[in-house]
């Protein structure tokens, strides 16, 4: 947060289907003076991504219901915007390595939401 | 034996027994003539010249033979002639003289011949009674051997005339029949003794023997104490001086103690072919010669000749080198090997897991004529293994999203409240909603809840049920997805209506309302919670986290529509879903 970032890089779309957890995550990014953008599905967050360029960060849950799963949203938002900070979550089994996209951060549920801040404040801001 | 006969056997032994030499015997002869002549010159003189020669003459012929005998005969008729005679002309005699001395001598070499032929008489009588002994006594031995067989066997030895009546039973067959006088049967129909399909059988043997032909049948009869038993029974015709059958033997076994034990084995074959496992045996190197039904049918062999397939063809190729190089050396040194193998379908190719157990058959001395297996069919254990694996990744994914869910609520609890001992508060209440829920869910494999349980759970710590907060509505079962955010929910407007409505006071209540509208998928469920009594509601200024999670989140698990309305009577909140979106079975 201390350092200079350009207009619109603190932007982050969060994929979560259980919505109790989504109020939770949406909050606290809200609070840490983010914008947050939420979809319950792939449809959704699509949508989110075709009207927002600017979106830098991506927290997807790898068991969304709906036509597309989590892990291929995630694929396809590596492929459509490359820069993209990736997180895939899930309750479930561990996503391996390589069923991720480059580049993407898997965390089992439930996580830490400031270890997640601190590693996005961590990378290279790319746009 | 009579004293004439001990006599004659003295007489014998001493004429016959010890023969003398030859001229030895003329000798003794020609001497005894000589003392005869003496006595009778001493005694009679001439008056009865032949008198004392002729029994000198039987004598002799009797104890030293014919030779001897007509040597004293001629020897006497000359010393006769001597005496006769006077001294000085010894040829000198009278007509009459010479002519008794002519029947001397006849008569007297007839009484050799006679003496002879008893002499030869005695000497044959005696090898030939020896022989009659002899015959005689082999005959008592053989009649004491077969009294004895018969008394010893412990087979019933029966003799029936040719109608089938009893003339003699054996006394070892007298004792198996616990019979202790044979008169009491003597003469009985021998049919009669046999029980159901063995009278017939019996019947037709004596028939098969009165053609000449011997049969055997096994059959059911009791012994004359009533004990039952099982016979062997040879049934075979006795041929009369004719050739023709006479009589009829019957011979009969006790099978009894056989016929358990084959009983008993035969369970044992009925516990191997009627098992639902898979049963088989094969010989040393591989080849099979028995499957029980269960397991032809568990491997597609049913109706097909096993004797044709190895232990290998039982198994996929990966597997029979393990069977030869692990299984079969493990069963000869340990005397048992089980472990789970793969079975391949002989039709299908299906690989059929399975729980393998094999042991070695041995004969009598132990040594190794086969291995049996004794197999189970594991396709049901490892499919309900599976179902246990899955249920436990889904049991992980539950907990682990009902954690994330807890962890969000704490968080947004903490984030929301005035202070730590009020947010403690807040969210202990919170979690005890969550449990409840959870519990419902849990008690019905997570599959859904009913909305009144729900509702129960959720409000019952707040208030009584029934009296201040009334439940009405019809059966809906709520998914899975809904019922946590559904009784948080409620917990929160509860947790509300405590705080600043209308189970703030004594007097309030809450109604709880649900109802389903229209039908199939456009089946709509409306619920309403309906605050009266309280005091006058005024539009708060800030929403609480508890209203914000109420409406958000309802909104967003029922793809609803939610409002509340603050009505100076009381609160009133309203969520409309589409049926399909909140409960199961429509």
């Amino acid at each position: 947060m201390g350092q200079s970032t350009p207009i619109g890089s603190n932007t982050i779309l969060i994929v979560e289907g259980e919505a109790l957890v989504r109020f939770d995550i949406l909050a606290f990014f809200e609070e840490r003076g983010w914008r947050v953008f939420e979809a319950e599905d792939a449809d959704q967050a699509t949508a989110v991504l075709d009207r927002r360029a600017d979106i830098r960060v991506v927290l997807i849950d790898a068991t969304i219901s709906g036509r597309v799963d989590g892990l291929k949203l995630a694929h396809y938002v590596r492929e459509r915007f490359p820069p993209t900070l990736l997180f895939v979550v899930s309750g479930g089994a561990p996503v391996p390595q390589e069923a991720l996209p480059q580049r993407a951060t898997f965390l089992p549920k439930p996580f830490d939401l400031h270890r997640v801040l601190r590693q996005i404040e961590e990378s290279p801001v790319t746009s | 034996m009579p004293a004439s006969t001990a006599l004659l056997n003295r007489l014998r032994d001493v004429a016959v027994a010890r023969p003398r030499a030859k001229p030895i015997r003329f000798v003794i002869a020609a001497l005894a003539v000589a003392v005869v002549a003496a006595l009778q010159a001493a005694i009679f003189g001439s008056s009865a010249p032949w008198f004392l020669y002729t029994p000198a003459v039987v004598l002799l012929t009797l104890f030293l033979g014919r030779g001897p005998g007509v040597v004293a005969t001629i020897l006497s008729a000359i010393g006769a002639a001597l005496i006769l005679a006077r001294g000085d002309e010894p040829l000198r005699l009278t007509p009459a003289q010479w002519g008794a001395s002519a029947i001397f001598l006849v008569t007297t070499f007839g009484l050799v011949a006679l003496i002879e032929a008893l002499r030869t008489a005695l000497l044959d009588a005696d090898p030939l009674r020896e022989e009659r002994e002899r015959a005689l006594r082999a005959a008592a031995e053989r009649e004491a051997f077969l009294s004895g067989v018969l008394t010893s066997s412990t087979d019933c030895i029966k003799v029936l005339d040719l109608d089938g009546r009893l003339t003699f039973m054996s006394e070892g067959g007298q004792r198996v029949m616990e019979l202790s006088d044979f008169n009491a049967v003597a003469a009985c129909p021998w049919p009669d003794f046999w029980q159901g399909a063995g009278n017939a059988e019996a019947v037709a043997a004596l028939d098969a023997a009165r053609q000449g032909t011997a049969s055997s049948f096994i059959g059911q009869a009791d012994t004359f104490l009533g004990t039952p038993k099982w016979w062997h029974v040879a049934v075979s015709p006795i041929a009369g001086p004719d050739g023709r059958p006479a009589r009829i033997l019957s011979v009969s076994r006790d099978i009894t103690d056989l016929r358990a034990s084959e009983e008993e084995r035969d369970r044992f074959v009925q516990l191997a072919e009627k098992s639902t496992d898979f049963v088989g045996m094969a010989h040393p190197d591989g080849r099979v010669f028995y499957m029980n039904d269960a397991a032809r049918d568990l491997v597609g062999l049913t109706g097909a000749d096993v004797t044709e397939q190895a232990i290998a063809d039982f198994f996929p190729p990966e597997q029979v080198e393990r069977i030869a190089r692990e299984v079969l050396p493990a069963v000869q040194r340990d005397g048992h090997w089980a472990g789970e193998l793969t079975f391949r379908h002989f039709n299908t190719g299906e690989l059929i897991p399975v729980l393998y157990s094999v042991f070695p058959l041995t004969d009598a001395t132990g040594a190794l004529v086969g291995y049996g297996t004794v197999t189970r069919d594991f396709r049901e254990r490892r499919r309900a293994e599976d179902a246990m694996r899955l249920m436990n990744g889904e049991l992980a994914h539950r907990l682990k999203n009902v954690l994330a869910v807890v962890q969000s609520i704490a968080q947004q609890t903490l984030r929301t409240a005035a202070d730590t001992r009020t947010a403690s508060h807040d969210l202990s209440a919170r979690l005890v909603a969550l449990g409840a829920a959870t519990d419902l869910l849990t008690g019905n494999s997570w599959r859904s809840a009913d909305l009144r349980a729900v509702a129960t759970r959720a409000l019952a710590p707040h208030a009584e049920i029934g009296k201040r907060i009334l439940l009405d509505g019809p059966t809906v079962t709520l998914k899975p997805e809904v019922t946590v955010a559904f009784a948080l929910a409620l917990h929160e407007l509860a947790t509300n209506a405590a705080k600043y409505g209308a189970l703030s006071n004594d007097l309030g209540t809450v109604t709880l309302n649900w109802s389903v509208e229209g039908e199939g998928d456009d089946a709509t469920l409306l619920i309403c919670w309906r605050e009266t009594g309280g005091p006058p509601v005024a539009l708060p200024e800030r929403k609480g986290f508890g209203t914000v999670l109420i409406e958000r989140s309802l909104r967003s698990y029922f793809r609803g529509c939610v409002e509340t309305h603050y009505r100076s009577d009381g609160l009133v909140f309203e969520m409309e879903a589409r049926l399909g979106d909140a409960a199961v079975d429509g």
